[in-house]
């Protein structure tokens, strides 16, 4: 990272704990997360692991009930979101930190046209009046290299393929220049030509703005290509954090090890038929989490110690932290 | 050579768009327009394209799950595209599917055990006993417990859940199992088990797969011989090692330059082959080549006439007007 970058967010100690049935389950646990001007971060694991909750918690958008932020700090640009009233929320969302949606069919209103939706946020935060709106929609649209976007403004929502229509999303979601961007499975729903465009789109999107991104994904090729740092994500906390040269070069958890592996790659010189490395099992249920490490009931490497306690958080190298008990005195 | 379990020729599979203007001529979707391949039994066929490419629907069409329009699709020597019900329906032991989606794909109303035996009832293969028998075989097969035949869908994992469908398709026996991207709705890990254990039965029962998907990488794991297709066509076909050596066709190229990898990262992503746009409509397609609007080699000519599945290479077919055999050396537009 250059010179010029600050610290944008500072994430420490977030916890969300859902109820139901009497029960509560903690769906994120002391989650620490920091994010500077300029920079990418990576948020892998598997489903129901806590990255969308992580995004949804920044925007304290965690559904409530049956949901709640039961403990920790969200600093964005100086000020903690967990402090902020809700009137000061609504100046934040969709204006000093955007959003993109995982899924882009659903995400929009299918019955107000895109220019509307575009419109929307513009006319309420940057206080424009209609036809600068309007004018500003056509402009964004063009942005993220839709085509004649004149007509398009005025088209719905299902006369849009679904990479338009997710470019209208990163459009409305940069529609007010924010300083942070989350995008959650940008490209899942997408086809590979496709979010290759989406990708080159957010590149020169972050060069020019210099806001920060956290990129929500599964896909290990899209952490290599995309972000500077990772934080892996398992059981509802953040079990390796490094930066990305070091997290697929040098991965501690064998959590980490195991979504590399367990993937076939294309640049991989395998032979035909040979089995993919397996993480066995699946991922545990919120409500019934284990009480050492999450991962330990899946983990090849496991030790008595592991059932029993949480590992404690190692520094393994500057900036590069792992909660492990196989690294514990492995640190630098 | 023995003779191909699967030989298809010229399969189209055209649908017709309903009518809402009556003064206009009505549309065809040419989802599949003139597709030819032979699969070896015991070899995997690999099928990528990206969607609206026609490739889950040639998947519909070789087990006449969709009318096919025209062609012929030979499976162990018969027609099936000529024959009747009754006879269509013995055939359908020997080729059987396996879905996309797993929870859409199973009935929630009825229990693990009774879907897996399902077609054998279906289709009045051996005794009660022996379908009780064979469904224990199958749960020991693709890694249930067996006393998980009392359960309902619900009560499993999407993994496991694929399983079952795995396991309905083996049921009775089949020569081919068309799959249909039977690992693209499941969680990263839980890809690594299934494809695992298709590559299992594989090498166990040689089963002979038609395996369609998106993912290259994915392909390149399980196929022996890959189809890349493009609005309903074939435009390269070749065996793995060939093709992921050195892809001929621009498109082959420019999709697998856009796959990310962990090796390739930034790097990758900065040499990368820019296409612009979507995939066009597969109604009323343009004349030419229908790459053409997007490729980055096109030339006029590529947009006047459609070029030919030519075999450039023994065993490598192309669809390209600027792929060219100069001597010994093989001159690609792209890559």
């Amino acid at each position: 990272m250059d010179g010029r970058s600050t610290t944008l967010l500072d994430i420490s100690g977030l916890s969300v704990e859902f109820r139901g049935g009497g029960r509560t389950a903690r769906v994120l646990n002391d989650v620490a997360i920091t994010l500077t001007t300029n920079e990418t971060l990576g948020i892998v694991g598997e489903s129901g692991c806590g990255k969308s909750m992580t995004a949804l918690a920044i925007l304290r958008l965690v559904p409530s009930p049956p949901g709640r932020i039961s403990g920790g700090r969200i600093v964005f640009e100086g000020e903690d979101l967990l402090q902020a009233s809700e009137q000061r929320l609504r100046d934040v969302r969709g204006h000093r930190i955007g959003m993109i949606f995982q899924e882009p069919m659903t995400s929009l209103n299918p019955v107000l046209t895109i220019g509307d939706q575009l419109s929307e946020t513009l006319v309420k935060h940057l206080k424009l009046d209609a036809r600068a709106a309007r004018a500003r929609a056509i402009e964004l649209l063009k942005a993220v290299g839709i085509p004649a976007p004149e007509r398009r403004v005025d088209e719905y929502p299902h006369q849009l393929s679904g990479g338009m229509r997710q470019r209208v999303m990163i459009a409305m979601a940069i529609g007010c220049e924010p300083r942070l961007l989350i995008a959650d499975e940008p490209t899942t729903a997408l086809d590979v030509t496709v979010q290759a465009q989406i990708f080159e789109l957010l590149r020169e999107l972050r060069a020019r703005s210099g806001m920060g991104l956290i990129l929500i994904t599964h896909d290990m090729g899209v952490i290599a290509e995309m972000t500077d740092r990772v934080a892996v994500m398992y059981g509802g906390r953040v079990v390796e954090e490094a930066s990305t040269a070091d997290i697929l070069s040098a991965p501690a958890h064998p959590y980490t090890r195991g979504l590399i592996a367990c993937v076939p790659d294309l640049d991989a010189e395998e032979a035909p038929g040979a089995d993919l490395l397996e993480i066995a099992g699946m991922v545990p249920s919120v409500w019934d989490l284990p009480k050492g490490c999450p991962f330990a009931d899946r983990c090849a490497e496991a030790m008595p110690r592991c059932l029993a306690e949480m590992p404690p958080t190692t520094v393994l190298s500057a900036g590069h932290r792992v909660a492990c008990w196989l690294q514990e005195g492995a640190a630098s | 050579m023995s003779a191909p379990l699967v030989s298809v020729r010229d399969l189209k599979v055209h649908f017709a768009r309903p009518n809402l203007n009556p003064l206009k001529p009505r549309e065809t979707v040419r989802a599949v327009d003139g597709v030819s391949f032979d699969v070896e039994k015991g070899t995997t066929l690999g099928i990528v394209g990206e969607s609206g490419s026609g490739k889950t629907t040639v998947a519909r069409g070789l087990l006449r799950l969709v009318p096919v329009t025209s062609g012929r699709i030979a499976i162990g020597g018969t027609d099936v595209t000529a024959l009747g019900g009754e006879e269509m329906r013995r055939m359908r032991r020997r080729m059987q599917y396996v879905f996309q989606d797993p929870y859409s794909s199973l009935n929630p109303r009825v229990r693990a055990g009774a879907i897996v035996r399902s077609p054998l009832d279906v289709l009045g293969i051996g005794t009660p006993a022996e379908r009780e028998a064979r469904v224990a075989e199958l749960f020991a097969a693709v890694g249930l417990r067996p006393e998980s035949q009392g359960l309902f869908p619900h009560q499993f994992s999407g993994g496991q859940r694929q399983r079952i469908n795995i396991a309905r398709a083996l049921a009775p026996a089949p020569d081919l199992l068309v799959c249909d991207e039977p690992v693209s709705a499941l969680d990263v890990a839980i890809r690594a088990q299934i494809l695992n254990l298709l590559q299992q039965l594989k090498r166990r029962l040689g089963i002979t797969y038609v395996f369609i998907s998106h993912d290259m990488a994915v392909v390149k794991h399980v196929a022996d011989e890959v189809a890349v297709m493009y609005l309903g066509q074939i435009v390269e076909r070749a065996p793995r090692t060939a093709f992921f050596a050195r892809p001929l066709h621009p498109y082959s190229v420019a999709l697998m330059s856009a796959v990310p990898t962990v090796r390739g990262g930034r790097e990758r992503a900065n040499r990368r082959i820019r296409l612009t746009g979507d995939p066009p409509s597969p109604i009323d397609p343009p004349p030419g080549c229908r790459f053409a609007a997007r490729c980055p080699a096109a030339e006029p000519a590529c947009r006047q006439t459609m070029p030919e599945l030519r075999e450039l290479v023994p065993g490598q077919w192309v669809r390209c007007h600027r792929v060219e055999v100069v001597g010994e050396v093989i001159r690609r537009p792209l890559g």
